[in-house]
């Protein structure tokens, strides 16, 4: 049964990550603490119930994300994020100067559609972008099927094409390249 | 402005999961034979790529950060906090009424007859403050077989680990683990006890003790009656508890509630003063001394793994009691 690796292995193990998930997913800094302590804490209540076989990585990104819907649930937290995206979006800008020459404004515009989005499309898109999670992982975090999942997560791109209208994008590998079915490196 | 034609607007889920690095192979086929042929579509591919790589810079961020380290900090007091408050329970029928079994990170820490109620709100657990409650299942269904397993005989230890910290004071710790010491089959006295941890003129004071015994059964304060061989009290009134959790060891005991005692003429007898001999009932004066000094078994088997011998005046070997 999974209890019996200590707690604190999957902490160390996935602390960082989820912080940087709620990091992305709140608008301050606090929210992102409180949440992502929230997650642990419940984890370790239900921890010793957890199958031999869970993924216990999907199983954070699944409680995290519900902490998440239910803090969003509040209209006026949701506004309060709204109004703090423009401001956040620069400040998560860890990259040196050439990589800030090349992105940043393209990625300071990405970044700020994708704190735009609606709470689920914002979700989704984060979970398979930034963290890589399989679809089914996503729509078990979202409550719904694999394919809305992976539609929500279009819905986003959309949008973001869409607001990157009229920009510059630096130039990525060749469009053969693309085709390897690999994701870019 | 012209409308998208249509082959580019049923393209374009594919599209995007091709330049995502989404897309089933013969999709991937579909879309490089389309955007060969469509200048737009190739724009368009091109453009999902190029957000692609800028989404991959954003994988990176934030980088490790002081706020991480802070929410950690945060995380492992609450944590801490969580993990000495969080207690783990359930309700079970039994043969000795409804029982509730609840643990904490370190063991079980109550044990709890709830008799006709059933419900955690009555009990002692759910008036304790600075608990956090969680009903389990599992874990604690476990200890509940070989409660089970107990009650019917089919058991005759219940290696649990146990928290102790629902111990009022150290002293009635020290009462709790010298009675977990007694042997299943065997009864000795309160004042056993108390001489046992080195307070000889405590008995009343062991008596009260294991009134409040947190762990009844897995802490056998059954087995501990009064020097004369009186059932004396069990977890407030429950004599009768205590009568049938004794007779399951193989030890009867006759009599109406407070007058109720042990049959010390269908007991094996040691006295701790004679050199590791046990005696029948019969030997000399035996079954007049206390008990306490004398502790009484069930079983040859018992007094055995105990590493006694039998006494060589009145030979239990060669004339065992009755079963």
């Amino acid at each position: 049964m999974m209890g019996s690796q200590p707690f604190e292995t999957l902490v160390g193990a996935h602390h960082a990550e989820i912080y940087r998930y709620l990091r992305r997913v709140t608008a301050r800094p606090v929210e992102a603490e409180d949440l992502s302590q929230e997650t642990f804490l419940r984890a370790y209540r239900a921890y010793r119930t957890l199958g031999p076989d869970a993924n216990v990585r999907a199983w954070l990104f699944t409680i995290a994300t519900n902490l998440s819907r239910n803090h969003f649930r509040s209209e006026k937290r949701r506004r309060v994020a709204h109004q703090a995206a423009s401001v956040e979006s620069r400040e998560a800008d860890p990259e040196g100067p050439e990589d800030e020459a090349l992105f940043g404004e393209a990625r300071t515009l990405v970044d700020s559609t994708i704190r735009k989005l609606p709470l689920k499309q914002r979700l989704a898109f984060i979970m398979r972008k930034i963290h890589d999670l399989d679809y089914e992982a996503i729509g078990h975090s979202l409550d719904c099927s694999a394919e809305s999942a992976r539609a929500h997560v279009f819905q986003a791109l959309r949008k973001i094409r869409l607001g990157l209208n009229g920009h510059e994008l630096p130039p990525t590998r060749d469009v053969d390249s693309a085709f390897s079915m690999e994701r870019p490196r | 402005m012209t409308r998208k034609p249509r082959a580019c607007v049923e393209i374009e889920h594919d599209l995007i999961a091709a330049a995502s690095g989404d897309a089933q192979p013969s999709a991937a086929r579909r879309v490089e034979h389309h955007i060969h042929a469509c200048g737009a579509c190739r724009g368009e591919f091109h453009r999902y790529r190029e957000i692609e790589g800028v989404v991959h810079t954003l994988r990176r961020a934030p980088a490790a950060s002081e706020g991480e380290a802070h929410a950690r900090a945060g995380l492992e007091s609450r944590l801490a906090d969580l993990r000495s408050r969080l207690v783990s329970y359930r309700v079970f029928p039994s043969p000795l009424g409804h029982i509730l079994i609840a643990r904490s990170e370190h063991g079980v820490s109550l044990v709890e007859y709830l008799q006709g109620r059933s419900d955690v709100n009555s009990s002692r657990l759910g008036r304790m403050t600075g608990v956090e409650l969680q009903e389990d299942g599992a874990e604690i269904e476990t200890f509940y077989r070989e409660l089970l397993e107990y009650l019917r005989g089919d058991r005759t230890r219940l290696e649990w680990p146990l928290d102790l910290r629902l111990a009022r004071s150290d002293f009635h710790r020290a009462v709790l683990r010298a009675t977990t010491a007694i042997p299943y089959g065997a009864v000795t006295s309160y004042a056993g006890i108390a001489a046992e941890i080195g307070r000889p003129s405590a008995t009343r004071a062991v008596a009260q003790a294991l009134r409040w015994n947190p762990l009844p059964i897995v802490v056998p304060c059954h087995r501990i009656i009064g020097t004369a061989g009186t059932l004396t009290g069990y977890s407030g009134d429950k004599l009768g508890l205590k009568q049938r959790l004794l007779a399951v060891e193989g030890i009867q005991a006759k009599g109406q509630r407070s007058d109720s005692r042990v049959v010390r003429d269908t007991l094996y007898h040691y006295d701790r003063n004679d050199q590791h001999e046990y005696c029948l009932p019969t030997c000399g004066d035996i079954a007049r001394r206390p008990i306490g000094p004398v502790t009484l078994l069930a079983t040859r088997e018992l007094a055995a793994s105990l590493g006694l011998v039998p006494c060589t005046s009145c030979r239990p070997d060669l004339h065992p009691l009755a079963a």
